[in-house]
């Protein structure tokens, strides 16, 4: 089976299980927890560097979600609509816990990195803490980005900024990379 | 946050988005769910009485083609002149390996008690309705039985695949429904 058929299949698979979890069937929306658990908590826990914290927006992520599943399209993604709930659940755990960051909304969003490749191979861990010292508008922006693989604009939308923002984002997370691995990040 | 991962990587995409929780959390949110549920309504509405039979053909039918799909792909060979039906495939197949959840549920005495008798006044309950009721009753069994079939023969080749399991016992539950409706139904009364 080739990856393209393994999608297509898990996706029709996910779609029977979330028009089973609609009826209140919560041992199909318990697999599509299982499913997507790993990549809800990786984005919660990277937004807000706290264990705790991100314990509690992944259990209020498909909490929310399954108050809402019926309003849910099965043509789109399951794992962004996940995201997204993610995102604002993140976004509003951190505002409670952490004052705003000086916003970046008035620079210009510059040609940010696309491939996010490292001149010299560098160590996960060391990339991972690296990411975890970036201020929270950058770090956001460069795990929907570059770990997600979210396009500029649908991370943008995501965290409710500008595009250009996003980009500003991304432009200072590179910078800052850049920095504290001392490898150029192309 | 990946802990000693001491692996080197060239780019930042080549890092895993997923990381598992320390712990499961899924007990605390289906203890949520459950809280509210209790004290209000799900999702849609679970009546089995209020759903009406499109609803009951439509879940066979996602669960139909979500296992004929699933099946096409991963399981069956591809298809040849002359190669067996997956139906009679089902049948010798699901003959040689029964699940113990089917063999359970269907060898349940009470089970084939009520079954066997809503089947035998079916017949005359289905005369009785109003063209258009009766239409779509047929139609709904007879996806309910394409899923039967589908799923028969999927846990042929997995035996083990215990949502698969669920899908079958839950597609039996449907079928009762549907005969337990018809048999509740007036002979004039939109089931």
């Amino acid at each position: 089976m080739t990856q393209a058929q393994a999608d297509d299949t898990r996706v029709d698979w996910e779609a029977a299980l979330v028009q089973r979890a609609c009826g209140g069937d919560s041992r199909a929306f318990e697999r599509l927890y299982r499913e997507h658990s790993g990549r809800v908590y990786g984005l919660c826990l990277r937004m807000t560097r706290d264990v705790q914290l991100a314990e509690d927006c992944t259990q209020e992520t498909f909490i929310n979600a399954w108050r809402a599943l019926a309003r849910f399209e099965t043509r789109s993604s399951l794992s962004t609509w996940l995201h997204r709930i993610a995102v604002n659940v993140s976004l509003a755990k951190r505002r409670k816990a952490s004052p705003v960051e000086p916003s970046l909304d008035d620079e210009e969003g510059t040609g940010a990195a696309t491939e996010w490749t490292l001149e010299t191979p560098v160590e996960v861990r060391e990339i991972e803490a690296a990411i975890e010292a970036l201020p929270d508008g950058a770090r956001d922006a460069l795990v929907l980005h570059a770990l997600y693989g979210y396009s500029h604009g649908e991370a943008a939308q995501m965290l409710g900024v500008a595009e250009g923002t996003c980009k500003a984002q991304l432009h200072r997370a590179r910078k800052l990379l850049r920095e504290r691995l001392n490898v150029e990040v192309g | 946050m990946s802990g000693a991962d001491e692996r080197k990587v060239g780019s930042l995409r080549e890092l895993s988005p997923a990381i598992e929780p320390a712990r499961d959390l899924w007990p605390q949110i289906q203890a949520r769910i459950n809280a509210e549920r209790s004290t209000a309504a799900p999702p849609r509405p679970a009546r089995v009485r209020a759903l009406p039979p499109r609803w009951l053909a439509a879940a066979a039918v996602v669960a139909s083609v979500a296992v004929g799909v699933w099946i096409g792909r991963s399981l069956l060979p591809a298809a040849r002149p002359g190669a067996q039906s997956p139906i009679s495939a089902s049948r010798e197949s699901f003959a040689d390996a029964p699940t113990a959840l089917d063999v359970a549920y269907v060898s349940d005495p009470r089970y084939q008690r009520d079954r066997a008798a809503l089947m035998k006044t079916l017949q005359a309950r289905l005369e009785a309705l109003p063209p258009p009721a009766r239409a779509k009753v047929m139609a709904s069994l007879a996806a309910i039985q394409r899923a039967k079939q589908d799923l028969q023969n999927a846990l042929g080749k997995d035996p083990g695949n215990a949502l698969l399991q669920e899908l079958l016992v839950d597609t039996y539950q449907d079928e009762m429904r549907v005969l337990t409706d018809v048999q509740a139904s007036d002979a004039g009364r939109e089931i």
